[in-house]
C-alpha cells in the first residue's frame, strides 16, 4: 500500500501544483520576443496602445540613436517594446531586452538601477525607482517605465511587469565574480557590474585607456564610505601583462599622485578628488579600492 | 505639416530650388568665440518652461538678433525618446516658434531623421501643428546628405549634413542638456549630431569603440569637428529636467533645474549646463577639447552669465 501511495502523493502534489501555478511558463518562440508581451486582457485594466516594435542586432541605433553602445557592450540581442495604457489615460512603455547572456542581463540591469530604489519581487533581482522599474531574469532585462510617480501608474509597472515575468521560464545565478566581493558593509543594491571601458567610464576614471581590456569587472560600495573595484582580466597571464600598462597610463595621465611609501606592487595614490586609491593585484584580478584615507583604501584590498 | 523626404522627393526638389547649398548667415562657420566681450549666457528660471525659454534668449540679446526678418528657420529639438528627461520640452518649441514668427521668419521648419513616432510620442508635433510650423522628415538615405568640409578638423575631414538644412538661413539648436553613457554629458554639441548623416555619425565611433579604451575619446573629438563645420544662429538648451543617469534614452534618475539657457558660444552653454548637475565641465571631453579648439569659451568666469527668475 505504501508503495502505491507515493506516485498517487507525487500525482496530486503535480496536480495541486498546476492548479495554483498555472500552466507552466514556455520559453517564447525564438523568432520573436512578442511571447513575452502580455496580451490584451492579461492585466486587469491595462491593455496594449500601438504595435509593437523590435530591433535586433546593430537595428538597435535605430531605436535607441546615441545610447545602444552601452547595451552592445554587455552583449545585446534583440528587443521588443510595447506601450500599454489604461482606463484613466495612464500610460506604461515596456521594453523587454534579449542579452547575449544572463551574465549580459544581469550586467545592465545593474548598470541601469540606481541602487536607491524599492525592491520588488520580479525575476532574479528587480528595483522601482520614482517613475520605472527593471529586473533581470535568465538573458532578458526588462524595462517599465510610466509618465508619472501616480500610484496607479507604478502599479501597473508592477502588474504588467509581473505579467511578463510569468512568461519568462529561464533563471540564472548572478556571475561567480559577485560571490568574491566582501560582504561585510557591502552595498549590494548598488553593485555595478561590467563588461567594457564604457560602463567603466561611468562608475570611475582611471584617466587613461591602457591596462582596461579586461573580461569583467565590479563596482561595490560599502557601509565606510570606501568603494571596491574589482578589474577581472581571465587569466594571470593577462592580468601580469595589463597591471603595469595601467600604472603607467596613470602616472601618464597626471591626475594620480603616488604616495610616498607606497610605489611597491601595492601601491597607493591620490586621485584627482583627492582619494585614496589602492591597487593589489591577485592572480587573474586587480583589486582596486578608493577610501578616504590610504590605511582604509590598503584594508578594503585585503 | 509634416513632410516625409525621400530621395526621389529631394532631387525633385532641389532641381526647382536650384539646390544652391550655400552656407547661410546663420549657419556660418565658427568664429572664434569670446573675443573682447565675452560670450553671454542667458538663463531663464522657473517652472513655466516655455516663460522661461522667452527669458533665457531675452537675456542672450533677444530673438532679432538672431532671426532677421524673413528668415527661413531650421529647429533641432532632441526627439530621442518619450522617457522622461530624454527629448526637448513641447513648451520651450512652442515659445522659440513664436518668437521666430514675432521676428518676422518666412518659414519655421524642424528638420528630422528620425521616425515620425518619436515626434509624435514626444508631443514635439503636435506643437508644430499647432503652431503652424513645419516638419520635415527625411530617410536614413546618404542621397539626402550634403558633404560639408571641416575645417581644421582632427579627425574628422569631412561631414555629411543633411542638404535641407541649406534651404535654411538659420539654424536653432534646441537640445536637452543630460547623461550620455558614452561622453558622460550630451548638450548643445552633440545635439548636432542629429544633423549629421546617421552613416557619418557611425564613423565618429571606431568599429571597436566600446571594447577598445583608446576608441572612446575618438567620438568626443569627432563632435567637436562636427561643431566646427557649421554653427547655429542659436542654443536654447532645455535643462528644466536633467536625466543624470541611464542617458541619453532613459529611464533613469532626474533632477528639476527649471532651468532654459540660451547663447550663441555652444562651449560655454555646455560648460554652464554641465555645472547644474555638479559636473566639471573640464572633466567633459567634448567640452575641453572644444574650449581649446578655439570653439568657444569653458571658463564660466569668462562668460557673461545672466540668470533671472521668470
Amino acid at each position: 500500500m505504501k508503495k502505491a501511495l507515493v506516485p498517487v502523493g507525487l500525482g496530486a502534489l503535480a496536480l495541486w501544483l498546476a492548479v495554483v501555478a498555472g500552466p507552466p511558463a514556455a520559453r517564447p518562440a525564438q523568432d520573436s520576443l512578442k511571447a513575452f508581451l502580455p496580451a490584451d486582457g492579461a492585466v486587469a485594466g491595462w491593455s496594449q496602445d500601438g504595435q509593437p516594435q523590435e530591433f535586433a542586432g546593430e537595428d538597435l541605433y535605430t531605436y535607441i540613436d546615441g545610447g545602444a553602445e552601452i547595451y552592445q557592450e554587455y552583449g545585446f540581442r534583440r528587443v521588443v517594446v510595447q506601450d500599454y495604457k489604461n482606463g484613466a489615460g495612464k500610460s506604461v512603455s515596456l521594453e523587454i531586452f534579449e542579452m547575449a547572456s544572463p551574465e549580459a542581463a544581469y550586467g545592465i540591469f545593474t548598470f541601469k538601477r540606481s541602487g536607491r530604489g524599492r525592491i520588488v519581487g520580479l525575476g532574479s533581482e528587480g528595483e522601482l525607482e520614482d517613475y520605472y522599474l527593471n529586473f533581470w531574469k535568465g538573458p532578458y532585462l526588462v524595462t517599465l517605465t510610466g509618465f508619472d510617480g501616480a500610484a496607479e501608474t507604478l502599479g501597473g509597472l508592477q502588474a504588467v511587469g509581473a505579467a511578463v515575468e510569468a512568461k519568462i521560464a529561464d533563471t540564472a545565478p548572478p556571475p561567480a565574480l559577485v560571490r568574491t566581493l566582501p560582504v561585510e558593509g557591502l552595498d549590494a543594491n548598488g553593485l555595478k557590474y561590467l563588461k567594457g571601458p564604457l560602463g567603466l567610464s561611468n562608475v570611475y576614471s582611471f584617466y587613461t585607456g591602457e591596462g582596461l581590456r579586461f573580461a569583467a569587472a565590479l563596482k561595490a560600495g560599502y557601509a565606510d564610505g570606501s568603494s571596491l573595484i574589482v578589474l577581472d582580466y581571465g587569466t594571470d597571464e593577462a592580468r601580469a601583462k595589463a597591471w603595469p600598462e595601467l600604472r603607467a597610463g596613470l602616472e601618464a595621465s597626471g591626475k594620480f599622485k603616488p604616495l610616498a611609501g607606497r610605489t611597491g606592487e601595492e601601491p597607493v595614490y591620490q586621485d584627482p578628488k583627492g582619494r585614496f586609491v589602492a591597487f593589489r593585484p591577485s592572480a587573474s584580478r586587480l583589486l582596486v579600492a578608493i577610501a578616504a584615507s590610504a590605511p582604509a583604501a590598503l584594508n578594503r584590498t585585503h | 505639416m509634416t513632410q516625409a523626404i525621400g530621395r526621389r522627393t529631394f532631387l525633385k526638389a532641389g532641381a526647382c530650388a536650384g539646390l544652391a547649398l550655400a552656407v547661410g548667415p546663420g549657419l556660418a562657420l565658427p568664429a572664434a568665440e569670446g573675443g573682447a566681450r565675452g560670450s553671454r549666457v542667458g538663463v531663464g528660471i522657473g517652472e513655466d518652461h516655455g516663460r522661461a525659454a522667452l527669458k533665457a534668449i531675452g537675456l542672450a540679446g533677444g530673438i532679432k538678433r538672431f532671426v532677421p526678418k524673413g528668415a527661413k528657420v531650421a529647429l533641432l529639438p532632441n526627439v530621442q525618446s518619450r522617457h522622461p528627461g530624454s527629448f526637448t520640452k513641447p513648451e520651450i518649441l512652442r515659445a522659440v516658434i513664436r518668437l521666430c514668427r514675432k521676428a518676422g521668419a518666412a518659414e519655421v521648419n524642424a528638420l528630422s531623421w528620425q521616425p515620425l513616432k518619436q515626434w509624435e510620442d514626444t508631443g514635439l508635433k503636435a506643437i508644430l501643428d499647432a503652431e503652424g510650423a513645419g516638419l520635415r522628415l527625411f530617410e536614413r538615405n546618404e542621397a539626402l546628405f550634403k558633404p560639408v568640409a571641416v575645417p581644421n578638423g582632427v579627425q574628422v575631414k569631412e561631414v555629411r549634413l543633411l542638404a535641407a538644412l541649406f534651404e535654411h538661413s538659420v539654424l536653432i539648436n534646441m537640445p536637452i542638456a543630460k547623461d550620455h553613457a558614452g561622453n558622460k554629458f550630451t548638450g548643445s554639441m552633440k545635439n548636432l549630431m542629429g544633423l549629421n548623416s546617421p552613416a557619418s555619425n557611425r564613423t565618429f565611433h571606431k568599429p571597436n569603440w566600446q571594447t577598445d579604451p583608446a576608441d572612446t575619446a575618438f567620438l568626443d573629438q569627432s563632435i567637436v569637428d562636427l561643431n566646427k563645420s557649421f554653427k547655429p544662429a542659436l542654443n536654447v538648451v532645455d535643462v528644466t529636467e536633467i536625466l543624470v543617469s541611464n542617458g541619453p534614452f532613459g529611464p533613469g534618475q532626474l533632477m528639476r533645474p527649471n532651468r532654459v539657457v540660451a547663447g550663441t558660444d555652444r562651449v560655454a552653454i555646455d560648460a554652464y549646463c554641465a555645472t547644474q548637475w555638479g559636473l566639471k565641465p573640464g572633466d567633459i571631453a567634448q567640452i575641453k577639447k572644444g574650449s581649446e579648439q578655439g570653439l568657444g569659451i569653458m571658463d564660466l568666469d569668462r562668460v557673461n552669465v545672466v540668470e533671472e527668475d521668470i
